[in-house]
C-alpha cells in the first residue's frame, strides 16, 4: 500500500498486530503445557521411587543373629541388580550406620545428603559412580528398632526424558500452532480488504466527479454497514454541490440571455441604417465595445462560479493552432504577421477550449500593441520538469516591470495603452476590451495549477508566458 | 436561396428576417421549435439559422432531429446556430451537436450573410458552382480561374490549392492540410514544396490584379481573403 510512513495502512496494521498476538499465543501456550509436562513427569518419578522404598522397607527382615539384611522378591531385586549405580538402595539404621544395600559402597557419598525426615532428596553431580542422583527416604521400624531406606537412581535419564518430551511436544505444537495463527492473520487481511474493496471503488468514481460532471455519485453497493454512512455523507454532499452547480449554470444562462438579446437588437438596427448616417459608425463601435465588456464579465463570472474541467490531454500546438487561425483575419487587417514557431506536440492536462481562449486572449492582446508591419510570434515548448509552455512576443511597447503583475488584475486598462489610432477601432475587436482579457487568462491558468505572466523582451516588447505545469494522466499507459 | 431563421425574440427575429431578404435571400421565420418544424414540412430550405433558447425547448434538439433526418429535408442540411451562450464549452458542444457555424449574439449582419454564403458554398451542398472571393473566380468544374473575367494560366496543382484556399476564404489552411489535400502518399515532399506553390500562386494573383492574397501564417498555414 502506498505511504505507508506517513498514513499506515489498515491491512498492515491489522496483520501486524494479530501476528503478533498470535506469536505471544503460541508461546504462552507452549510455556504452560511444557510446564505442566515437566511438573507431571517429576510427579510420576517421585511417585515411583516412594513406591520402591516402601517396598524396599517392607522386605527389611532382621536375621536370628540380629544382623539386618534385605529379602526382596526376584522381580524387585533386578531392579538393583547391576551396580551401574542406576538403582540402588541403602538401609541404614537410626545412627545412620549402613545395615545393607545393593551397593554398600556408595553410601558415604549419599549419607551427607540424606535429609532429616525422609521423603525426596538430590545427591548433586559426581556424587555416585560419577553421576548426579534423585532419591527418596523412607523411615520404617522393624523388629530390631527404626531404620531407614533410602532408593535413589540416576537423575540423568529422566531430564532426559523431559527434554525428549519437550521437543516432541513443542514441535508438534508448532506445526499445529503456526498455520493456525498463519491462516488466521490471512483471514484477518483478506476479511479486510474485501470489506475496503468498495471504498476503492468509491475513490475511484470519486476522482471523476467534477463540473463536467456534476451528477456522478460514489457507488454505494456491497459497502460494508460501518462505510455506508461516509459515502451517503458525501454523495448527500455532491448532490447540494450539484444543485448549486446548476444555479449558477441556469443564472449564468439567464444573464447571458437578457444581456445579449438587447444589445442583438440593437447592433441589427444600427446594421439596418442607410449608409451614411451621421454618427453610425461611432454608434456601432459603441456598441461593440458593450458587447465585449458583457461578454468578457460573463466569462469571469462563469470561470469564478464553475469550475473547469481540466483533466483532458491537450496537445498545445493544436491550441496555439486554432487560436492563432481565428485571429489570422484580424492579423490582417491590422497589418501584422501571426507565426508559430515549429517544435514537437506538447501535451498537458487541461481543457482545451478554455486554453484556446486564453490564448486568444493573449494574441488579442498583442495585436493591439504590436506596430503594423511587426510579427507577433507564438512558441510553445516543452518544459522541463513536465507540461509546457506558451508564449506570445510582440515588439510592442513593452511591459513596465512595476506593471508587469498588475495587468492581470480585473479592470486594469491603460497601464499598457493600446495603439491609439482612431480607425482601428470598429470591427477589429482589439484594443478595444474592458481589461478583463488578461485577467481571464490568469483565471483559466490557475484553474490549470499553471501561472500566466509578463516579461520584457529582449530587442524590445513584451513576451507573454502562460505555463502549465500538469501532465495528462497516462491512464492506459499505467495499467 | 431559401433559409429559414428560427428565433424567438420578436424584434431581433423582424430585424434579422428583413436583413437576410436585404441579401438576396427567401427568408422565412419562426418563433419556436414547433413553428420550425411546421415551416420545414412546408417548404425546403437550403440553410436554418437557429437560435438556441427556444420557449418550447433547446435549439440543439431540433439540429439533433434534422441530422438524424426525423424531420423533412436532408440531414445534412447547412445550420447556423445563433445563441446568447459562448462558453467555451458550449461552443464546442453546439459543433458536436452537428452545427456547421456558430454565432454568438451580438452579431453584425453582414457577418450572418457572409457566414450563410460560405455553408451554401460548401462542397457537400453542390450549390453556387463558381467559387469568388473579389474580383477573383474559379470554376471546380472547368478547373478554370478568371481575376476580372480574365482567364488566369495555371498548372493543375496551382488550381488545387487556389480551390483549397477559395473553399475556406477567410479561414485558415493548415499546411498540413494542404499536402494532405494536393501530394499522394507516393510524392516526395521538398520541405518548401507548398512555399513554392504558394509563391508562385499568390504572383500569378498578384500580377493578374486580384484583390484576394494568399496570406501567410509562418508555422501554422496560409488564407486567402479579399477586401469586402
Amino acid at each position: 500500500m502506498r505511504g505507508r510512513g506517513a498514513a499506515p495502512s489498515l491491512t498492515f496494521r491489522l496483520a501486524w498486530r494479530l501476528g503478533a498476538l498470535m506469536l505471544a499465543a503460541v508461546v504462552v501456550a507452549a510455556v504452560a503445557v511444557a510446564w505442566r509436562a515437566i511438573a507431571t513427569v517429576r510427579e510420576l518419578d517421585d511417585t515411583a521411587l516412594h513406591a520402591e522404598a516402601r517396598a524396599v522397607a517392607a522386605h527389611v527382615v532382621a536375621g536370628p543373629d540380629g544382623t539386618v539384611r534385605v529379602a526382596l522378591p526376584a522381580a524387585l531385586a533386578a531392579q538393583f541388580a547391576n551396580g551401574d549405580g542406576q538403582g540402588l538402595y541403602l538401609v541404614f539404621d537410626r545412627e545412620g550406620r549402613l545395615l545393607a544395600g545393593s551397593d554398600p559402597e556408595e553410601a558415604a557419598a549419599v549419607k551427607p545428603f540424606l535429609p532429616a525426615r525422609g521423603g525426596l532428596f538430590q545427591v548433586p553431580g559426581a556424587g555416585v559412580a560419577g553421576q548426579a542422583m534423585i532419591g527418596w527416604l523412607e523411615r520404617g521400624t522393624g523388629p530390631f528398632g527404626q531404620f531407614a531406606v533410602a532408593v535413589l537412581q540416576a537423575s540423568e535419564p529422566r531430564e532426559a526424558l523431559i527434554g525428549t518430551l519437550l521437543q516432541e511436544f513443542l514441535a508438534a505444537a508448532l506445526w499445529l500452532l503456526a498455520p493456525i495463527a498463519l491462516a488466521a492473520v490471512a483471514i484477518a487481511v483478506l476479511t479486510l480488504r474485501s470489506g475496503l474493496r468498495p471504498l476503492r471503488e468509491a475513490s475511484e468514481a470519486a476522482t471523476r466527479v467534477g463540473p463536467a460532471h456534476p451528477g456522478l455519485r460514489l457507488p454505494t453497493a456491497r459497502l460494508t454497514r460501518e462505510l455506508t454512512p461516509l459515502v451517503s455523507a458525501v454523495n448527500e454532499a455532491l448532490a447540494r454541490l450539484e444543485r448549486g452547480l446548476e444555479v449558477q449554470r441556469r443564472f449564468s444562462a439567464e444573464a447571458a440571455h437578457a444581456l445579449r438579446t438587447p444589445l442583438a437588437v440593437l447592433m441589427a438596427r444600427l446594421d439596418a441604417l442607410p449608409e451614411g448616417v451621421a454618427e453610425g459608425a461611432e454608434l456601432k463601435r459603441d456598441v461593440e465595445r458593450m458587447a465585449r465588456l458583457v461578454s468578457q464579465m460573463l466569462l469571469m463570472a462563469r470561470l469564478e462560479g464553475m469550475p473547469i474541467e481540466a483533466a483532458q490531454e491537450v496537445e498545445l500546438r493544436g491550441v496555439a493552432v486554432e487560436a492563432i487561425s481565428g485571429l489570422a483575419p484580424l492579423a490582417v487587417r491590422l497589418g501584422i504577421d501571426l507565426a508559430l514557431t515549429e517544435g514537437g506536440p506538447v501535451r498537458v492536462a487541461g481543457n482545451r477550449a478554455s486554453l484556446v481562449l486564453a490564448l486568444s486572449n493573449l494574441l488579442e492582446n498583442a495585436l493591439a500593441h504590436a506596430p503594423a508591419g511587426s510579427e507577433v510570434a507564438v512558441e510553445v515548448v516543452p518544459m522541463s520538469g513536465g507540461g509546457g509552455r506558451i508564449a506570445v512576443l510582440d515588439r510592442g511597447p513593452g511591459v513596465a516591470p512595476a506593471e508587469a503583475e498588475a495587468i492581470f488584475a480585473r479592470f486594469r486598462r491603460g497601464a499598457r495603452p493600446a495603439k491609439g489610432n482612431g480607425g482601428s477601432g470598429a470591427g477589429t475587436g482589439a484594443g478595444t476590451g474592458a481589461g478583463l482579457g488578461l485577467a481571464i487568462v490568469a483565471e483559466i491558468a490557475r484553474q490549470h495549477g499553471g501561472s500566466a505572466r509578463a516579461e520584457a523582451r529582449e530587442g524590445g516588447g513584451a513576451v507573454f508566458v502562460l505555463e502549465l505545469a500538469r501532465e495528462p494522466e497516462r491512464k492506459l499507459a499505467a495499467r | 436561396m431559401r433559409v429559414l431563421l428560427v428565433e424567438d425574440e420578436p424584434e431581433l427575429r423582424v430585424l434579422v428576417r428583413d436583413a437576410l431578404a436585404r441579401a438576396g435571400f427567401a427568408a422565412d421565420a419562426a418563433e419556436d421549435l414547433a413553428d420550425a418544424e411546421e415551416h420545414l414540412r412546408q417548404a425546403a430550405y437550403d440553410a436554418l439559422v437557429l437560435d438556441l433558447g427556444l420557449p418550447d425547448g433547446d435549439g440543439l434538439s431540433l439540429l439533433d432531429r434534422v441530422r438524424r433526418g426525423a424531420v423533412p429535408g436532408p440531414a445534412g442540411l447547412p445550420v447556423l446556430v445563433l445563441t446568447a451562450r459562448d462558453g467555451p464549452e458550449e461552443r464546442v458542444a453546439g459543433l458536436d451537436a452537428g452545427a456547421d457555424d456558430y454565432l454568438v449574439k451580438p452579431f453584425h449582419m453582414p457577418e450572418l450573410v457572409s457566414r450563410i454564403r460560405a455553408l451554401l458554398r460548401r462542397p457537400s451542398t453542390l450549390t453556387g458552382p463558381i467559387l469568388e472571393a473579389g474580383n477573383l473566380g474559379f470554376d471546380p468544374a472547368g478547373r478554370t480561374a478568371t481575376v476580372a473575367g480574365k482567364k488566369l494560366r495555371m498548372t493543375a496543382r496551382e488550381a488545387a490549392l487556389l480551390e483549397l484556399l477559395l473553399r475556406r476564404a477567410g479561414r485558415v489552411v493548415t499546411r498540413g492540410a494542404i499536402e494532405e489535400g494536393l501530394y499522394s502518399f507516393q510524392t516526395m515532399l521538398g520541405s518548401n514544396a507548398v512555399e513554392v506553390l504558394v509563391h508562385r500562386l499568390r504572383r500569378k494573383l498578384g500580377e493578374a490584379g486580384a484583390t484576394a492574397e494568399v496570406h501567410t501564417l509562418r508555422g501554422v498555414g496560409y488564407f486567402l481573403e479579399a477586401p469586402e
